[in-house]
C-alpha cells in the first residue's frame, strides 16, 4: 500500500521534480539565469498546451457536433479520423494570403497575432497541479480577467482592419457583447476571492482541499459560465462570428494561416477560460489521490470544455437585444447578489466561528 | 346554383357599367373590359354585395399580337367564387392604371408585368424591372421578342459605357 | 464627413450569403442592428420558365417545372399536369390519383421539413437541422425507388403517374408514417421548444389578419395570420374531397407561429397519406391520352396548394401543339412581398429569421 501511495505521489510531482532537477544544474537554483530558463521552458510549455488544445478541441468540436446532430464527424483520416485537424492545418498553411486592397493593412495583420497571443498569457498563470503554476502571480485572477478583455481590442483592430461591413458589424457586436459580459464574469469570481481572501489561483485551489467552491458558490459558477461563454463569443452568444447574419464577423476576409490564428486563439481561449473556471469552482487540481494532480486538472477542465461544446450544437444563437438584457438585467443583479450572500455568509460564519 | 347565378348577374351588370363582355370558360366567368375602366371594375367586384371578389389571386400580361391584355384572376378568401377580368390594353401605348392602390399585393405582379411586357402601370409606386437587369433591352415575353442565340448576342451587343 | 454627422449603413446582403436561401439578395438599411429599410432584389436565378414553355410541346414543359419549387417538384408536376388536363378534358385514373396524393403529401412533409430546418439553421441551431434533414432523407429515397431521382422527381404526366411504386415502397412508407409522431416531438424538443428560440420566434415579424389578404399572401404564411383558407378545401382539386383532414390555422401572425403551422400541416399530411393508402385501388396509372397532345383553344386557370402557398398555372391553348402562353403563379414570389413592410424596425437577425419563415424558394420566386 505504501509503495502504491509512493508512486502516486511521485508521479504528482513529476513535473515539479524536473523543474527542480532542471534548477539544480545551476550553481544558485535561484540565480537570474536559472529562472530565465525556467521562463523559456514554461512558455514553450504553454505554447505546446494551446496548440494542442487547439488540435484536439476543434477534432472534439467536430465529433461532438457530429454526435448530438446524428452523425459520425470526420471519420476518414487516420483511426476514427484523429488526424483530420492536422490534415486541415497543413491545408491552411497552404492557402493563399490575401490581403483586401481597401484594407488598414497593419491592423489587419497584427489583429490575429494579439488574439493568438493572449491564450498564451492567460493559460501562465493558471496552477495546473501542486506548485506547477508557470507564473505563481499574486493577482492571478485579476491578470487573467484584464488579460483576456485585450481580445475585444483585437476583434475591433480585425473588424476595422477589414474594411468589409460585415466585419464592421462584427466588430461592434464584440466590443458590446464583450464588454458586458466582462463584469458579470469578473463579479462572479469575487465571491470565491472574497472567501480566500485572494487573488492568487494557487492559493484558491490550496482552499478548495475539503470541498470545491461550487458547492459554496452555485450562483456564481453558473453566472461565470454564462458569461464565459459570451465572453467567448460561442454558441449560444456566438454573435460576433454569426455565419448567417454577417458571414463570419471580424473573420470574414481573412485566410489561410491568419484565419488559422483565429481559431488557434480561440480554441486557447476556450481552454484558458474552462482552465480558470476548473481552478476557481471546481477545486483545480484537488482531487482523490489516486490520480496525479494534472490529470484531475485536465479532466475537470475537459469537463467544461464538453459543456461548452454541447451547449453550442444543441442552441440555437440569441438575439443581440436579448443578449444585452441578460447580461444587464439578469447575470449583472445576480451576480451582485452573489457578492452580497457571500459577505453575509463570511460575516454569519465569523460571528458563529468567532473569527 | 342561385347564389351562381347571381353572381352572374352582378357580373354581367357590371359589365354594362363598364362597357365590358362576359363570358364563360371552363366554369370561369371572364370579364373584358376596356383598359381605362379598370380601376372600376376592380372596385366594384371587391365589393360585390353577393360573393365579394375581394383576393387579388393572380396579374399577368398577355400579348395577343395585336393587344396586349393584363389578367386579373380575382378569388375570395371566404367563399368558392372567382373571377376572371381582363384588361385590353392599346399595344402601341400600353398603359393602363395601377392596382397596387386597391391591393398592395399586384406590386411585384405589376412590376413582373412592366418587365416581361413593357405594359406602363400608372400610379405603380416602383415601376421597375424585377427579373431582367435594369439596362436590358426589349420586353421578353412579348410575340414579337427576338430570342437569339446568347452566342450571338454577345457579339452584336454594343457595350454600355461604364458597363 | 464631419465626426458628427452619421450615415445609414447599407449592407448588401446576398446573393452569395449563407442564410439567403438560394440567390436572393436584400439590400439592408440600418441604424446600428436595427433595419430602416429593406429593398429585396430577384432575378438571379431568372430562367425564363414563362418564355421556354412557349416554344416546348405541353409533354416536353413538365421536367421545367420541378425546377420551380425545388423543394416539393412533385406539386408543380401536379399543378401543371392538372391544368393541361383540365384544358384537355382528361380524366385520370383513380389509382393515379391516389398516387399523386400519396407523393404531393410526402413532398409537402419534405418541403415543410426542409422549412424547419432551414429556420433553426438561419437561427444557429445547428442540430435540428439535421434532425429534419435526416427524416428528409427517408422521404427521397422513397422518390428514388418510384422515379429514380431524388430532388426534381418529375413523377406526374399528363393522364397519370410515371411509374408504378415498386414493392418495397410501401413497407417504407409505412415505417416512415409510424416514425413521424417521434420525429416531430423531437423537432420540438430541439428547436422549437427551446427557450432561445422561441424568444427570437415570438411577437416577430407581426404580419397582420388585413395586410396578409391585401398582399394576396397565401398558404401556411396566411394560416398563420389567422385566415382559415386552403384550396385543398375551399376548392378540392384531384381527390381531396374524399379525406378527412383540418386545416391548421394560428393566431399569432408572428414568426414563431408561421414555422410550427408547418409542423401542424405534418400532421395533417400524414393523416392524408394514411387514408390514401387505405383507400388506393387497384387499375391502371395511365389514362389514355393521344401521342400528340392538342389541346383545344381555351384557357385555364389552375391552382393547387403548394407546401410554400398556391401554385397556379395559368395556359392558354391556341389549339396547337405548343401552349399560347403558360403564366405560373409562384407562391413564394407574392408572398416575399411582406419581407420589407413587416421586416421594418426589427434587427439583422430578425430579418434573417422572418426572410426564412417565408420558406423562399428561388426556384420558384425567380421562375
Amino acid at each position: 500500500m505504501d509503495a502504491l501511495y509512493n508512486l502516486f505521489n511521485v508521479l504528482n510531482n513529476v513535473f515539479v521534480n524536473i523543474a527542480i532537477a532542471i534548477r539544480s544544474l545551476f550553481a544558485d537554483p535561484h540565480s537570474v539565469w536559472a529562472n530565465l530558463t525556467m521562463d523559456v521552458i514554461n512558455f514553450i510549455i504553454v505554447v505546446i498546451i494551446v496548440v494542442l488544445a487547439a488540435l484536439i478541441l476543434i477534432l472534439l468540436e467536430r465529433k461532438i457536433a457530429g454526435w448530438t446532430s446524428q452523425r459520425t464527424g470526420p471519420n476518414r483520416l487516420g483511426p476514427r479520423g484523429w488526424f483530420q485537424t492536422i490534415a486541415d492545418a497543413l491545408k491552411l498553411m497552404g492557402k493563399e494570403d490575401i490581403t483586401p486592397a481597401g484594407a488598414d493593412k497593419f491592423i489587419f495583420k497584427i489583429a490575429p497575432m494579439i488574439i493568438f497571443s493572449l491564450p498564451m498569457m492567460t493559460l501562465a498563470v493558471i496552477p495546473y497541479g501542486k506548485g506547477m503554476a508557470p507564473l505563481d502571480l499574486d493577482l492571478g485572477i485579476f491578470y487573467f480577467v484584464a488579460i483576456s478583455s485585450i481580445s475585444t481590442l483585437a476583434f475591433i483592430m480585425a473588424g476595422w482592419g477589414s474594411n468589409n461591413k460585415y466585419s464592421l458589424l462584427g466588430a461592434m457586436r464584440a466590443v458590446a457583447q464583450m464588454v458586458s459580459y466582462e463584469i458579470p464574469l469578473l463579479f462572479s469570481l469575487l465571491g470565491v476571492v472574497m472567501i480566500t481572501q485572494s487573488f492568487n489561483l494557487g492559493v484558491i485551489v490550496e482552499a478548495q482541499a475539503g470541498l470545491p467552491f461550487i458547492v459554496l458558490q452555485p450562483l456564481a459558477f453558473g453566472i461565470f459560465l454564462i458569461a464565459g461563454l459570451a465572453e467567448l463569443n460561442r454558441a449560444p452568444f456566438d454573435l460576433v462570428e454569426a455565419d448567417q447574419e454577417v458571414v463570419a464577423g471580424p473573420f470574414t476576409e481573412y485566410t489561410g494561416l491568419r484565419w488559422g490564428l483565429f481559431f488557434l486563439g480561440e480554441y486557447g481561449n476556450m481552454t484558458a477560460l474552462a482552465a480558470l473556471g476548473a481552478t476557481v469552482f471546481l477545486g483545480g487540481w484537488q482531487g482523490p489521490i489516486f490520480l496525479p494532480g494534472f490529470v484531475w486538472f485536465f479532466m475537470k477542465t475537459g469537463v467544461i470544455i464538453f459543456f461548452m461544446m454541447w451547449v453550442r450544437w444543441t442552441f440555437p444563437r440569441i438575439r443581440i437585444d436579448h443578449l444585452m438584457h441578460l447580461a444587464w438585467k439578469v447575470l449583472l443583479p445576480l451576480s451582485i447578489l452573489n457578492i452580497l450572500l457571500t459577505g453575509l455568509g463570511i460575516y454569519i460564519y465569523r460571528l458563529v466561528m468567532g473569527g | 346554383m342561385e347564389n351562381n347565378e347571381k353572381f352572374k348577374l352582378q357580373v354581367t351588370e357590371l359589365a354594362t357599367r363598364v362597357n365590358g363582355e362576359v363570358e364563360e370558360s371552363f366554369g370561369v366567368l371572364v370579364l373584358k373590359v376596356n383598359a381605362p375602366y379598370i380601376i372600376e371594375t376592380l372596385t366594384a367586384a371587391k365589393q360585390f354585395a353577393d360573393g365579394p371578389c375581394d383576393f387579388l389571386h393572380d396579374l399577368c400580361g398577355m400579348d395577343l399580337v395585336d393587344h396586349f391584355e393584363v389578367v386579373y384572376q380575382l378569388t375570395s378568401l371566404r367563399g368558392s367564387q372567382s373571377l376572371r377580368v381582363k384588361a385590353i390594353v392599346n399595344r402601341e401605348n400600353p398603359v393602363v392604371d395601377s392596382v397596387t392602390r386597391i391591393w398592395q399585393g399586384a406590386n411585384y405582379l405589376e412590376r413582373e408585368a412592366f418587365d416581361m411586357f413593357g405594359i406602363i402601370f400608372k400610379g405603380h409606386p416602383n415601376l421597375k424591372r424585377i427579373y431582367m437587369w435594369d439596362d436590358f433591352e426589349g420586353y421578353p415575353l412579348r410575340k414579337d421578342y427576338v430570342t437569339e442565340p446568347i452566342e450571338l448576342r454577345n457579339i452584336t451587343r454594343t457595350r454600355i459605357e461604364g458597363e | 464627413m464631419s465626426i458628427n454627422e452619421t450615415e445609414e449603413l447599407i449592407l448588401n446582403m446576398g446573393p452569395q450569403h449563407p442564410s439567403m436561401h438560394g440567390l436572393f439578395r436584400m439590400v439592408i438599411h440600418l441604424e446600428g442592428e436595427t433595419v430602416t429599410k429593406i429593398v429585396p432584389k430577384i432575378g438571379y436565378l431568372h430562367r425564363g420558365m414563362e418564355k421556354l414553355a412557349e416554344s416546348r410541346t405541353y409533354a416536353q414543359f413538365i421536367p421545367y417545372t420541378d425546377r420551380l419549387d425545388y423543394l416539393a417538384s412533385p406539386h408543380n408536376n401536379w399543378a401543371y399536369v392538372q391544368t393541361v388536363e383540365k384544358l384537355m378534358g382528361v380524366v385520370v385514373p383513380e389509382r393515379a390519383e391516389y398516387l399523386r396524393v400519396i407523393f404531393g403529401e410526402l413532398a409537402r412533409i419534405a418541403s415543410h421539413q426542409v422549412c424547419i430546418a432551414s429556420t433553426a439553421l438561419d437561427m444557429a441551431g445547428w442540430s435540428a437541422w439535421s434532425y429534419a434533414f435526416r427524416d428528409r432523407e427517408r422521404i427521397c429515397d422513397m422518390y428514388e425507388m418510384t422515379a429514380g431521382s431524388r430532388l426534381t422527381v418529375n413523377i406526374m404526366r399528363i393522364g397519370g403517374i410515371s411509374a408504378e411504386p415498386p414493392a418495397e415502397f410501401w413497407p417504407a412508407l409505412q415505417s416512415f408514417l409510424d416514425d413521424t409522431p417521434e420525429m416531430l416531438e423531437e423537432y420540438y424538443g430541439i428547436f422549437f421548444g427551446n427557450e432561445i428560440a422561441q424568444g427570437r420566434l415570438k411577437n416577430v415579424g407581426i404580419l397582420s389578419k388585413e395586410l396578409a389578404e391585401n398582399l394576396s399572401i397565401t398558404g401556411p404564411v396566411l394560416r398563420a395570420s389567422g385566415v382559415n383558407y386552403d384550396v385543398r378545401k375551399a376548392e378540392p382539386y384531384s381527390i381531396y374531397d374524399r379525406f378527412d383532414f383540418n386545416v391548421p390555422v394560428r393566431n399569432g401572425c408572428d414568426s414563431y407561429d408561421r414555422t410550427i403551422i408547418r409542423m401542424d400541416e405534418i400532421v395533417e399530411s400524414i393523416k392524408i397519406i394514411k387514408q390514401a393508402l387505405r383507400d388506393i385501388p387497384e387499375g391502371p396509372i395511365m389514362a389514355k391520352v393521344p401521342k400528340v397532345i392538342k389541346p383545344p383553344v381555351g384557357e385555364v386557370y389552375h391552382r393547387v396548394e403548394n407546401p410554400k402557398g398556391e401554385l397556379g398555372f395559368y395556359i392558354v391553348s391556341d389549339g396547337t401543339t405548343k401552349p399560347a402562353r403558360v403564366r405560373i403563379r409562384p407562391a413564394t414570389f407574392i408572398n416575399l412581398q411582406m419581407l420589407p413592410i413587416v421586416a421594418l424596425g426589427w434587427k439583422i437577425q430578425d430579418v434573417v429569421a422572418i426572410f426564412a419563415t417565408l420558406d423562399a424558394v428561388l426556384g420558384e420566386v425567380d421562375k
